[in-house]
């Protein structure tokens, strides 16, 4: 600019200035249009201006904005063909600008606009273009005829570039600020998803989190167990409005099988995208639902993307994204936002169940590995799939070996351990089989129940044979006191019976004999009951001792005396006592347990010989042996006599009688009088029992 | 009659002899076998838990000898299991009594026994075991 330049050009150069100071701080796209349309326009000395730029489908041109222009003149404007015979389309289309003098030379150039703007003379419209690239123009109007000469074509062209690049910077800064606004909202959401692995919460605050920058209303539907729709969360600014979508969903239940809208994208897994949502396809959806018309229209959508939940190929759900009141319709950088923001949260819905199911699986599998019974599951095929370690302890096969091998083959008694198992579906209740097979070398018994749940068995295999064993123990011990009991009554009834006979004369010898006999026989009937009795009250702990001083040489001696009066022949018992010393104990229950051990060494020594009782004092402590040079018992049997039913011979058959509960129930007493009893004891050389009480102090 | 307790022994022996049967008395299994062996009795009363040799042995050596295995064997036991009964049958015992019995009617069962070997019905009296008196 130099000095010798017109006032007007000096002028046009500060109005330009002026423009460009504005352009200079306006930041938006809206204060960019406002500086253009106002100082702009003013500066380039037209009555109206407007700016349109080309749509983004490339096809259309948009009108921005406008001044000065009669709005009714403006009707039907706001978007027009790029192809248009019209001013701004061609100015875009060529790049080329356009000035035109007067509105009849408008008229000529283009008939279609012949006396539409009559109030109008000269008009210039200049291509807005930044780094070559024609994005848009910008119209001035003016209120007479204009001769451009090439100084005011300048300016106008000066001003369009001002104007182009203002725009242009507006615009990417908008588009940045957006983009940066869904950046900040899909890293929320992102971290949002990722925070917490209860992602229905997440997922909820998500749909809360779109509205109203993302959506006006935000559906969240997931896939159920069943595969049935199941809304997880719908959000939208109006919580009055929120429950009223829900009040809408009962009352409309979705069809799974609709060809549009959440079923069809939980169906296909691919998304949904209206940027205008179809008349028709709201007509088919309402059908001849006058009320739910009524609630469409209401509602005023406009646009809506559906976007599935997708994880390792499979749909966990849908993200439905409305436009209704407030938000504009959806563009393609919406969707593919929104297309963004459905990934990261089915990862995070993914990784959420994912790692609840292995948290489950880890339970399981630790809650599996510490049970006391044997969990199999087998495929459909035999194999097995899961081999608890009591499973492999049971059946001696480790689970190593087991895993992926025909559980026949690992386990030759598999079939015999579950051929009689009746299969219950899942939920019923089991039916253990109780089974002996020979596992590992060892006889056991094991409970065995199965379920059959489609996919293959799972078997619950359980150890019973200690308790078999006491089971049995305890069916031997009724079978044996039945057998004990039957003799003497046998004795007492056959007696009583012959006694009463008067058909036959008994001699008075015979007579005699059968009063003793059921006598004694039924003596012997007290003392097993007695037993059985005084065995239950020991597992009770209901027996009470009186524990006092007293002389175990006195007691010894007492018991040998009545042993004597029923003693058989081939039998000497003897006592001897080596400096017996008053002992604490009670009386009775130690002459019991005396009585017991010397009728046991008489009944042991079936060939006959020598029983010796010994009463002496060691270390504090008072001995009483009972030593018989009988039947002798076993070593390995040496603890498992004082067993509570144990018998040596349990079918009696080598006819020794006894409850069972003899030994049990001395070794019970000792305890508690604070002693103990022991044996020692070879086969065929005879045994030594020794009680074992403290001296009194 | 082979029997450890000598009170049933007493209880038969009365009642037996009270019908006019001979008997003669065996304190355990082996005893028992022995006697059988040496008087070859018409009948044999036979306990089964007994001392030395219980009554199932002494019922399978005398089925295994030619020379005793005709004589009929009547079980006396407390043994009250179906299994044991069935045992006994197996043995070939015909005649199955059970502790307590009516000793009175003892001598009577040992009879009616006899009386049906006689008949030749032994093998129907083997397989269906025959109670005896029982209480």
């Amino acid at each position: 600019m130099t000095a010798t330049e017109s006032p007007e050009a000096a002028d046009r150069a500060r109005r330009l200035q002026r423009v460009a100071e504005l352009l200079a701080v306006a930041v938006t796209p809206q204060e960019v249009l406002d500086a253009i349309l106002t100082e702009g326009v003013r500066a380039a000395e037209a009555r109206a201006g407007a700016i349109g730029v080309l749509g983004e489908d490339g096809e259309t041109v948009e009108l921005l904005a406008q001044r000065g222009y009669d709005q009714s003149v403006m009707v039907g404007w706001s978007t027009f063909p790029l192809d248009a015979e019209v001013p701004m389309s061609e100015v875009i289309r060529t790049g080329e600008p356009l000035f035109l003098t007067s509105s009849r030379e408008l008229g000529e150039r283009y008939p279609a606009l012949a006396g539409q703007s009559r109030d109008s003379h000269a008009l210039v419209v200049v291509p807005l273009a930044v780094e070559g690239r024609v994005f848009g123009a910008m119209s001035l109007s003016f209120d007479r005829d204009i001769e451009f000469e090439p100084e005011r074509r300048e300016m106008k062209l000066t001003l369009a570039r001002q104007a182009a690049q203002a725009l242009a910077r507006s615009r990417l800064y908008a588009t940045e600020q957006l983009l940066r606004e869904r950046m900040t909202f899909l890293a929320e959401a992102s971290e949002l998803v990722a925070s917490s692995l209860d992602y229905n919460h997440t997922l909820r605050q998500v749909a809360q989190l779109s509205v109203p920058g993302l959506a006006d209303w935000c559906a969240i539907d997931m896939v159920g167990p069943d595969g049935e729709i199941e809304r997880l969360a719908v959000a939208h600014q109006d919580p009055e409005k929120v429950r009223w979508a829900y009040e809408l969903q009962d009352r409309y239940p979705p069809d799974p099988d609709a060809p549009t809208g959440v079923p069809h994208v939980l169906r296909t897994g691919e998304p949904e995208f209206y940027p205008v949502i179809p008349e028709e396809l709201l007509d088919e959806a309402i059908g001849d639902d006058r009320e739910l018309r009524q609630i469409i229209d209401e509602l005023g959508i406009k646009s809506s993307i559906c976007v599935p939940l997708t994880a390792r190929g499979r749909t966990l759900g849908a993200v439905t994204l409305i436009a209704a009141e407030t938000h504009p319709p959806y563009t393609q950088a919406d969707f593919e936002q929104a297309v963004e923001l459905a990934r990261r949260a089915a990862i995070a819905v993914d990784n959420a169940r994912l790692f609840r199911e292995s948290e489950r699986g880890a339970n399981a599998a630790r809650a599996l590995a510490y049970v006391a019974d044997g969990v199999a599951l087998l495929d459909t095929e035999g194999r097995v799939r899961h081999w608890n370690p009591a499973a492999a302890s049971i059946t001696g096969v480790a689970e190593d070996d087991a895993l992926g091998c025909p559980v026949a083959e690992v386990v030759p008694a598999w079939d015999a351990l579950t051929s009689h198992v009746p299969l219950v579906p899942p939920g019923s209740a089991a039916r253990p089989v109780t089974v002996p097979i020979v596992l590992g070398g060892r006889e056991r018994w094991v409970s065995v129940s199965g379920v059959d749940f489609g996919d293959g068995t799972v078997y619950a295999l359980q150890d019973v044979t200690e308790e078999h064993a006491l089971e049995k123990t305890r069916s031997d011990f009724v079978a044996t006191a039945s057998h004990e009991l039957r003799t003497p009554l046998a004795a007492v009834y056959g007696a009583v019976r012959t006694l009463r006979r008067t058909d036959v004369e008994l001699s008075d010898d015979d007579r005699t004999a059968f009063l003793e006999m059921i006598e004694s026989e039924a003596t012997r009937l007290a003392t097993i009951v007695d037993q059985i009795l005084l065995a239950g009250q020991l597992d009770a702990d209901a027996v009470d001792l009186e524990l006092t001083e007293c002389d175990p040489q006195r007691v010894a001696a007492g018991v040998i005396e009545s042993a004597e009066l029923h003693l058989p022949k081939s039998i000497s018992l003897d006592l001897a006592v080596d400096g017996a010393q008053p002992i604490r104990c009670d009386e009775n229950k130690l002459r019991q347990v005396l009585v017991n051990l010397v009728d046991n060494a008489v009944k042991y020594s079936p060939e006959g010989g020598r029983v010796e009782l010994r009463v002496r004092s060691a270390n504090g402590s008072c001995l009483i042996e009972v030593a018989d040079e009988g039947l002798g018992i076993p070593v390995d049997e040496h603890e498992r006599i004082f067993e509570k039913f144990y018998r040596l011979d349990p079918q009696q058959t080598q006819g020794v009688g006894g409850s069972g509960l003899g030994l049990y129930i001395c070794r019970e007493l000792v305890e508690r009088m604070e002693g103990n009893l022991s044996v020692e004891s070879e086969l065929g050389k005879g045994s030594r029992f020794t009680v074992e009480l403290p001296l009194q102090r | 009659m082979v029997d450890d307790e000598r009170s049933i022994r007493l209880l038969c022996r009365v009642n037996l002899v009270a019908s006019g049967i001979e008997v003669l008395e065996a304190s355990d299994g082996r005893e028992g076998l022995e006697l059988a062996r040496r008087e070859r009795p018409d009948l044999v009363l036979l306990d089964v838990m007994m001392p030395e040799l219980d009554g199932w042995t002494v019922a399978r050596e005398l089925a295994s000898d030619e020379e005793t295995r005709d004589i009929p064997i009547v079980f006396l036991t407390a043994r009250a299991d179906p299994a044991d009964r069935r045992l006994g049958e197996q043995l070939g015992g015909v005649g199955y009594v059970v502790k307590p019995f009516d000793p009175v009617a003892i001598g009577s069962f040992v009879e009616g026994v006899l009386v049906r070997i006689e008949r030749g019905e032994r093998e129907q009296l083997r397989r269906g075991i025959s109670s005896g008196p029982e209480r």
